[in-house]
């Protein structure tokens, strides 16, 4: 692991224990309603203040913090244009899956390339270190999924250029 | 009156009794304003600290004087003097520091306010750059169709990762030191830096 990548997952690591105590709560505006407050936003007094954790320009996490929900949003890097398409499409394919990943949110937060959303029930299921490792292990795979995969893509494009210009030699 | 849809009325925002207007200032605690000049003074006499080679007492008098009341212009100014001592502080000396800092006289305060001004920190530069979803560069040479991945700028990556490594350090010897509740002491206090 590189040597600025481990205090950045540390910090996030750190932050989202913090942020992920999370208690049942029921909406104050429905009857038998029970939503997560980040995303309804039906009350400024049950959102906590939204922490950012950056590793430089290109690369942060975005936590929001409320009673019941946390929001958990990814800027992954993106170095050049493949990476940025690649990511793009990656990500789309996470979030048309998202069902079965419980804690996927389905729409990225504007600015940010994948969300997660956490609720008490999550919390209250889930084992909240594992949700937490899970997050992070995500974050240390996803930058080397997308380096590979820019390998992958360049070789084959080299490859498809090669076979297709050499009737021309 | 007859265009507006009113299915997308929010009706809550117009009930006053309703949570949805919930008076914030009945959570937060009583501030005294600081004027902008104020704010300079302040900062003006702790880069002379800074520049005597005492940077904790610079930093401890940095944060003792955190400016809540102060408008954004203001905080905006004492965040980039936090930040200009924290730079100062080799990393040898972090913890020695911060352990004197906790061991004081309301010293733990003194903890979280820094932990806001880190956060605080890296927050930084995010509120121009969410945004960017106008193309600043177009995403194909050619204009080959519709494409559904968003513009974004490339190039500009480097600006800041240097003052993040400042912030990420410190944050790792603060929490390792005072613990979690300080981050959720930075979350739930409505007093913002």
């Amino acid at each position: 692991m590189s040597q600025s990548l481990r205090p950045y997952l540390s910090c996030v690591r750190s932050t989202l224990t913090a942020a992920l105590s999370l208690s049942n709560f029921a909406s104050q505006a429905a009857e038998r309603h029970n939503v997560p407050e980040i995303e309804a936003q039906s009350s400024p007094e049950l959102l906590l203040n939204p922490l950012t954790v950056s590793r430089n320009q290109d690369e942060r996490v975005f936590v929001e913090p409320s009673v019941n929900s946390v929001r958990v949003s990814i800027r992954i890097k993106q170095a050049d244009e493949i990476e940025h398409i690649l990511v793009h499409k990656f990500t789309r394919f996470l979030t048309q899956r998202a069902e079965p990943f419980f804690i996927l949110r389905r729409k990225p937060v504007p600015g940010y390339d994948i969300s997660f959303l956490i609720t008490n029930f999550h919390t209250e299921e889930m084992l909240k270190h594992k949700l937490v490792d899970f997050i992070i292990q995500f974050m240390e795979e996803v930058d080397k999924e997308i380096s590979e995969m820019k390998l992958f893509l360049n070789a084959r494009a080299r490859f498809v250029a090669e076979s297709f210009l050499t009737p021309f030699d | 009156m007859s265009n507006i849809n009113w299915r997308t009325i929010n009706i809550d925002a117009l009930d006053p009794e309703s949570a949805y207007n919930f008076d914030l200032t009945t959570l937060t605690p009583a501030v005294q304003p600081v004027s902008t000049s104020d704010v300079q003074t302040l900062s003006g006499q702790i880069r002379q600290l800074v520049r005597g080679g005492d940077a904790e007492g610079a930093l401890r008098g940095a944060l003792e004087n955190a400016p809540y009341g102060a408008d954004d212009q203001g905080k905006q100014i004492h965040l980039s003097t936090v930040t200009e001592v924290l730079g100062q502080i080799r990393q040898t000396e972090m913890t020695p520091l911060l352990q004197r800092m906790y061991q004081s006289e309301g010293g733990s305060e003194l903890c979280d306010t820094l932990m806001k001004y880190l956060y605080k920190g890296m927050a930084q530069g995010t509120s121009h750059t969410t945004n960017n979803s106008v193309h600043g560069r177009s995403m194909t040479p050619q204009a080959t169709g519709f494409s559904q991945a968003g513009g974004r700028s490339f190039g500009a990556a480097e600006g800041g990762g240097q003052a993040m490594s400042v912030f990420l350090s410190w944050h790792e010897k603060l929490v390792e030191m005072v613990g979690p509740g300080s981050i959720v002491r930075v979350m739930s206090d409505r007093r913002t830096v």
